[in-house]
């Protein structure tokens, strides 16, 4: 267990006033608060910064500590068991469960240790020890194409868990989700009961689903219709065609009118995405594309449409 | 496993978001939260808008903000957040414009 420096922390001097250590420990959470910061760090970094707060706040708390950090920070290991014998007072949470608090913390002002969430379940709980068990948040990922009709899902998730003797581990779950036809990218899922243990008879936590849709190689989602590019050869482009277009449904033929234009969109109706009132729809949007290489026959074909043909393409450029 | 209910009465989403009703009718006051129905015996909450109310709880206990500011900080950040989402969305449309 290392040595925890609260005034690194936060950022400043040993001697800091109350007042300067309040600013900082502001400064520093709205910039690392989860809810607020996007730095892959936050939730870690707003621990931390939660801790070293919590003991510089608090007067009797602090002057346990600098005692602590003047005569005990280099051989730290060997003080601890002298140092958690002397205090044996339970913390009574304010910003965490004190479970979110680093070994460093309890062996100084007790309360057993619990591992922080695993990875994937995000969010940090909320809930003091003697109400119901902590609440999970966790993203679940959904393809496109399981939100056409409602289907059943297994979702995998860490949780604290709590044995006999109060220790407690992580434990991973799985539960099968149904998820309703429809659903959108951000939606919300609760499933009561299934988050975290709760203390004695208090009941568990509940578990949050975030819905997150899975970029498709394919289609891009713009509200309820979906958006597909088709590449188009530039004779196919000028002359039309007919095409084999995927949907998240199976292939449907497309007909691609003569004459047509990269970012022209078609719309193919009641093939986007499921909505409660009714399907979206389906755009093809077309890009004309050059082959990577052009033969000599072909370079001797384009030379007779560029002499054949009069067109300027830059015409905007000379009024 | 069969999703639960996800709607909600007052007295429900107090107990799932372990708040005092005080909190959730300041959150309706500010604007925050926008329950369905006229009063507190037939406002009905939906999910998002316990984790609205969780999130808000969070950010006026870790930063100290008053439940005005919350409101602004909220909507800001909800915006942020849907223009974070379309910008990706415009930058992979623009990429498969763009590559090849």
């Amino acid at each position: 267990m290392d040595f925890q420096d609260y005034y690194k922390t936060l950022s400043v001097a040993p001697d800091a006033d109350s007042k300067t250590i309040k600013t900082a420990y502001r400064k520093l959470a709205r910039k690392y608060h989860p809810d607020v910061s996007e730095h892959h760090e936050a939730e870690e970094k707003f621990k931390e910064i939660a801790e070293a707060y919590e003991v510089l706040k608090d007067s009797k708390k602090r002057a346990q500590y600098d005692e602590l950090r003047e005569y005990g920070a280099q051989g730290y290991g060997q003080q601890q068991n002298q140092s958690q014998g002397g205090s044996g007072q339970q913390y009574s949470q304010s910003s965490f469960d004190q479970g979110d608090f680093s070994d460093f913390f309890s062996s100084i002002f007790g309360g057993a240790h619990q591992p922080g969430q695993g990875a994937g379940a995000h969010g940090f709980s909320t809930q003091s020890a003697a109400r119901k068990g902590q609440d999970i948040e966790t993203d679940m990922p959904i393809f496109l194409e399981d939100t056409l009709a409602t289907t059943s899902k297994p979702i995998s998730y860490s949780l604290p868990h709590r044995d006999a003797q109060g220790r407690v581990s992580q434990v991973n779950k799985t539960l099968n989700v149904k998820i309703p036809a429809g659903i959108v990218d951000g939606e919300r899922i609760r499933l009561k009961g299934q988050g975290g243990q709760g203390l004695g008879d208090a009941p568990p936590g509940d578990l949050y689903l975030r819905i997150r849709l899975v970029p498709h190689p394919l289609f891009d989602v713009e509200a309820h219709n979906l958006i597909i590019t088709v590449p188009l050869a530039p004779w196919e482009a000028a002359l039309g065609t007919s095409l084999e277009l995927p949907t998240l449904s199976g292939k449907i033929k497309l007909r691609i009118p003569a004459n047509s234009q990269t970012g022209q969109r078609l719309r193919i109706k009641g093939k986007g995405l499921v909505r409660k009132d009714g399907h979206g729809d389906l755009y093809a949007v077309l890009k004309v594309v050059m082959p990577d290489s052009v033969s000599e026959e072909s370079k001797q074909h384009w030379q007779q449409l560029a002499d054949a043909t009069a067109f300027d393409p830059r015409m905007e450029w000379r009024k | 496993m069969e999703l639960n209910a996800q709607y909600f009465s007052l007295e429900e989403i107090c107990y799932a978001t372990q708040s005092p009703s005080q909190t959730i009718i300041e959150l309706i006051n500010q604007g925050i939260v926008e329950p369905e129905g006229s009063g507190p015996e037939t406002w009905i909450f939906d999910t998002q808008m316990i984790t609205v109310t969780k999130k808000a709880c969070r950010l006026h206990r870790d930063l100290d903000i008053d439940w005005s500011g919350i409101a602004l900080a909220i909507s800001l950040i909800e915006e942020l957040e849907q223009l974070r989402d379309e910008n990706q969305r415009l930058r992979k449309r623009l990429e498969r414009f763009l590559d090849q």
